[in-house]
């Protein structure tokens, strides 16, 4: 959801990439900051189940909550690294140049 | 090459576990003085050369949980560690700076270190600096490194470009002289083993000594390594988490110093991307409080440094060939904490910036960024929420007032001073040597040593004081008949 909000035009393959590399390095993190995505991910994920709880959980994700949101931030910066480490050539808003 | 397959029985006269700076020149010193050595790292020997520098790729196959490490805080700080053979020495910059003889005159003093004599330590750094080849690049640098060259020029601002450890054949590109080029085949060399992909789990106490090390195997399988003395060289955050695991008590993780950075992004008229490298002039005007460099600049990270503000900064993401990152970094007064918690197989790391370290992050970037514009970016995009797109000098002043530390994306490569040498054992966790207090047997000797961040890149000081910890060792005569 944070992805689609940045990258409206990632086509899905590479969206599904980039969701595949995320979930495979959030396993790899150290135990307390795992926990801590785990945690944070699946209230984001009841927050977006719920009416307008999508927008809410975007503008949640772009404050500065400290420590809480630093992982949203931190899930968040994988995707981006790892979008222009795969793809150089891929315009600020998803698509294929 | 004597890399052996880890197993579950494994002895030596000397355990040394981790094999970055400190564990490998431990290693090698110890080996050629004609000891028995068994070398234990967790992660993997990898050819340099077979992965891209600063990529993806490298961050998942050599560092410590694919490079995504934190100091929580307010704000909270990322770090990275090496997870392979070599350590941190395969996947830094590689910029080499001498032991500060200011500093080693502070520690000696303020942390009661004996017999730390700084010619002896000037001497070490040479022959370190001789066997990794310490030098200037040849020719002209890279147009990112000449950015912070022409910036400080133009502000009258001190910089200077600083040795690597590099070994440049004609025409061609450097080759990183690591501990995996260096060190390591110089201990196997002289009849020391390294098993990669071990970890140690814990040392097992008997009273004030160390009898064998509880190992969980590349397989998952768990054995035991016995040993007459153990070298813990992990670096400053795994070393003092295994001590706290063997339930060794003392001031052990309790002062973490790091050398916190705040970095922008800076857009050329020319394309001067380099993906693969790193810049090598820094600027020291203002040291040791605060000091400027280049970082690696690879699209992803570029990418990375532009999302704190991405709804006004994204546009330039497709101009990252013009675009390189650089940061401010200052020494700080604050200090860290690394504890393990029963069942957490990570320790958790904790960070304090204090209000003067705040405050100098702020001028930093500010300088930095008027550097960047004085060097002829046509744009400036500062790391951090709320942050305004910097072209002209005046607008510096409006970033820095909607600047504060705590939206700020602060990060750190140097970590160190969990387990301060010295006599006074209210603040030391080891001795002048290395010895952890209160044990016969235990002895450190990375980066968790210094007492303090040195204000400088750290390396060179980890093996310089490694070297001399290790020959003392040597010469005491343990392990020989």
């Amino acid at each position: 959801m944070l992805l689609a909000d940045d990258f409206p035009d990632l086509p899905p393959d590479r969206r599904a990439e980039v969701v595949r590399f995320i979930e495979r390095r959030a396993v790899t993190l150290p135990s307390f900051t795992r926990f801590g995505v785990f945690v944070i991910g699946a209230l984001y994920r009841m927050l977006m189940a719920a009416p307008g709880g999508g927008r809410i959980a975007c503008t949640l994700a772009a404050r500065p909550i400290p420590i809480v949101g630093d992982y949203p931030r931190l899930v968040r910066s994988l995707g981006y690294a790892y979008i222009w480490d795969r793809w150089p050539d891929t315009t600020s808003t998803g698509g294929r140049r | 090459m004597t890399i052996v397959p880890a197993t579950p029985r494994m002895d030596a006269d000397v355990l040394v576990i981790g094999s970055g700076a400190g564990g490998a020149t431990t290693a090698a010193v110890l080996a050629e003085a004609g000891l028995d050595v068994l070398v234990v790292e967790e992660g993997e020997w990898i050819e340099q050369g077979s992965i891209v520098p600063f990529s993806l790729e490298q961050m998942d196959r050599q560092y410590r949980a694919g490079g995504v490490t934190v100091a929580l805080g307010l704000p909270s700080i990322a770090y990275t560690e090496g997870r392979c053979a070599g350590g941190g020495t395969e996947i830094n910059s590689g910029l080499y700076r001498r032991p500060p003889a200011d500093v080693i005159e502070r520690w000696t003093r303020d942390f009661d270190i004996a017999d730390l004599d700084y010619d002896e330590v000037v001497s070490i750094a040479g022959d370190v600096e001789e066997a990794l080849d310490v030098g200037v690049v040849p020719g002209p640098s890279t147009a990112p490194s000449d950015v912070l060259r022409r910036g400080a020029e133009r502000l009258g601002w001190q910089h200077s470009e600083i040795p690597r450890w590099m070994k440049y054949t004609n025409g061609g590109s450097g080759q990183r002289q690591s501990m995996t080029r260096t060190y390591l085949p110089r201990a196997m060399a002289a009849g020391a083993r390294i098993a990669t992909g071990c970890r140690i789990d814990s040392l097992e106490m008997g009273g004030r000594t160390a009898r064998s090390a509880s190992t969980t195997l590349p397989d998952g399988r768990r054995g035991t390594i016995r040993f007459g003395d153990v070298f813990v060289c992990g670096g400053a955050i795994q070393s003092p988490a295994l001590l706290q695991r063997s339930r060794i008590d003392g001031p052990i993780g309790r002062s973490l110093a790091v050398h916190p950075t705040v970095k922008l992004a800076a857009r050329f008229a020319d394309e001067l991307n380099v993906p693969d490298d790193v810049a090598v002039h820094q600027v020291k005007e203002f040291a040791p409080e605060l000091s400027f460099g280049g970082s690696a600049s690879q699209p992803g990270l570029v990418a990375l440094a532009l999302s704190d503000q991405w709804a006004t900064f994204s546009k330039a993401i497709t101009d990252w060939r013009r675009i390189s990152l650089y940061y401010a970094a200052i020494t700080s007064e604050g200090r860290g904490r690394v504890r393990t918690v029963r069942g957490l197989h990570d320790p958790i790391v904790t960070y304090g910036l204090t209000r003067r370290d705040r405050a100098l992050l702020g001028s930093g970037l500010a300088r930095l960024t008027l550097l960047m514009l004085e060097a002829g970016a046509e744009e400036v995009y500062p790391s951090f929420r709320g942050a305004p797109i910097v072209r002209a000098p005046k607008d510096v002043a409006t970033m820095n007032g909607s600047f504060s530390a705590s939206k700020a994306s602060v990060m750190t490569v140097h970590l160190c001073s969990t387990i301060p040498m010295g006599q006074d054992r209210a603040q030391c966790g080891a001795d002048s040597f290395g010895r952890v207090h209160g044990t016969d047997n235990v002895w450190v000797n990375d980066a968790s040593l210094l007492p303090t961040a040195p204000g400088v890149n750290p390396q060179g000081t980890v093996m310089a004081l490694a070297i001399r910890n290790a020959r003392r060792f040597a010469a005491s005569g343990r392990h020989r008949g």
